[in-house]
């Protein structure tokens, strides 16, 4: 059961891997986004392989929505959204590359200096992760997740703001 | 009844709600019970010539259909006929059925992108702002309903309410769930992505043939599993006296079902700027105070 467990786990991280490459293999916004989306509904399928099935469940939930909110919003502000101008999206190849491999080699360096601990033979039962998230959510990590919730309100507030029309009397209307 | 049988049944019944869901969908248009209707369509988009557009999205295009229906399937798959009879007892299903679901309007966003027409990719998008305005009212209803079981369990969520439905319990939450889950279905009055007569077939304007009938089967498939959504979460599921449990719960979903076409035909097509006003202006706050509403009754 192991086994299989972790043959589907590096299977479908392989999965991730290649719809993440795909990402920037394409100059379609809509494409790359979804690209994004199917990498992400995969580290959802690494959750429930894992047997954290609320984790996956949600992740696979958000990102549904957010990649594809994400997908109109890039689509909005690209002169070639489709991709069919053979517009060029690569740009400051250098640095990028150079980004990637030192955060790339970051990740690496904290997986392998990590203690991970025993592997656990059994996780608990769904419903038992239900309830110690809320105890989680609810007790120690409380704090994070209201000042989380709270800078997100503020973000959507702010972003509204924005998007009003102030009526100014001196200016003439539209 | 052993376990085969109900199954049996239970397949020919949801065979059977598939059919009804298609004859009452042509009634909301045409206001007669056309019983050969279903068929006749399905054999006439059979023989259909498959057209495609200049320069589509071959991986989307031949992709989106499927994603429509396994979501729908997938849905199905979580949700009890009876006490007991369910294909998976997630420990998380209540979230996982929203889970699911959201890929519809994912799916519809790449139906209506990858055709490479215009009036499909506004019926995509359609899609996309309507999931905005309906979404939360789902899951805050879901939640309330969620509460009162102390379980994401369905089979839970069904049993806590053998004293009293939910629909009386927290009817806030209901008439919520019951309307957001027919903008989910994109039912009318809140047919905006594909809206007939305004966006030609909307997302799916340029799908012809065997495809259609994959999206089309897809849309029965997604009204039947909502009603019974709504059977599960608010109308006690399978309870009820004297015939056999699963017999309840298509009693109800057909019900259900019926109601949706015949609010969606007295009601005419509302502007996506209303929906996303009602849904955030009247429906965030309603699904609040019934979410108050249900931990004070929890905690009387």
């Amino acid at each position: 059961m192991m086994e299989l467990q972790i043959t589907l786990l590096m299977v479908i991280g392989l999965i991730a891997i290649w719809f993440g490459w795909r990402v920037f293999r394409t100059n379609s916004m809509v494409r790359s986004a979804f690209s994004l989306l199917a990498s992400m509904v995969a580290i959802g399928g690494m959750f429930l392989v894992m047997e954290a099935e609320f984790l996956g469940v949600l992740q696979i939930m958000m990102m549904g929505t957010e990649m594809s909110i994400m997908a109109i919003f890039m689509m909005m502000y690209m002169m070639d959204p489709g991709g069919l101008g053979q517009m060029d999206m690569t740009h400051q190849e250098k640095p990028s590359i150079v980004a990637a491999v030192v955060t790339g080699g970051l990740a690496l360096g904290v997986i392998l200096l990590t203690n991970w601990g025993d592997i656990v033979p059994a996780a608990p039962a769904p419903a038992q992760q239900n309830h110690d998230l809320g105890m989680e959510v609810m007790q120690r990590s409380m704090m994070i997740f209201e000042s989380a919730g709270t800078s997100i309100l503020t973000a959507m507030v702010a972003a509204l703001a924005t998007a009003l029309i102030i009526h100014n009397n001196n200016q003439k209307e539209h | 009844m052993s376990t085969a049988l109900t199954w049996t049944a239970i397949i020919i019944l949801f065979a059977a709600g598939v059919y009804f869901v298609a004859l009452m969908e042509r009634w909301s248009f045409s206001g007669r019970l056309d019983w050969a209707g279903p068929l006749h369509a399905f054999l006439r988009a059979f023989g259909q010539e498959e057209i495609r557009t200049r320069r589509y999205d071959t991986v989307f295009y031949e992709a989106t259909p499927i994603i429509f229906i396994a979501v729908v399937l997938l849905a199905v798959a979580i949700l009890p006929f009876a006490q007991g009879t369910i294909l998976l007892d997630l420990g998380t299903a209540a979230l996982f059925i929203n889970a699911a679901l959201v890929y519809i309007m994912v799916s519809l966003i790449m139906a209506g992108w990858s055709a490479n027409g215009a009036y499909g990719m506004i019926g995509g998008w359609r899609a996309m702002a309507q999931l905005i305005a309906y979404s939360m009212a789902v899951v805050m209803a879901i939640t309330a309903a969620v509460m009162r079981a102390e379980s994401m369990g369905m089979l839970e969520v069904v049993r806590s309410q053998a004293p009293l439905w939910n629909i009386i319990y927290q009817p806030v939450g209901f008439l919520l769930f019951y309307f957001a889950v027919m903008a989910m279905a994109f039912l009318p009055p809140f047919d905006l992505p594909v809206a007939e007569g305004e966006l030609a077939g909307g997302a799916w304007a340029e799908f012809t043939g065997a495809r259609k009938i994959l999206f089309r089967l897809g849309r029965l498939l997604l009204v039947l599993t909502l009603a019974l959504a709504v059977t599960v979460f608010f109308l006690g599921g399978w309870l009820g006296p004297w015939l056999p449990d699963f017999v309840w719960t298509f009693i109800k979903t057909a019900l259900v079902a019926a109601s949706f076409f015949w609010v969606g035909r007295w009601l005419p097509r509302i502007r996506h700027d209303h929906l996303l006003e009602w849904g955030w202006k009247y429906a965030v706050p309603a699904a609040l105070f019934n979410i108050v509403q249900v931990g004070i009754q929890l905690l009387l």
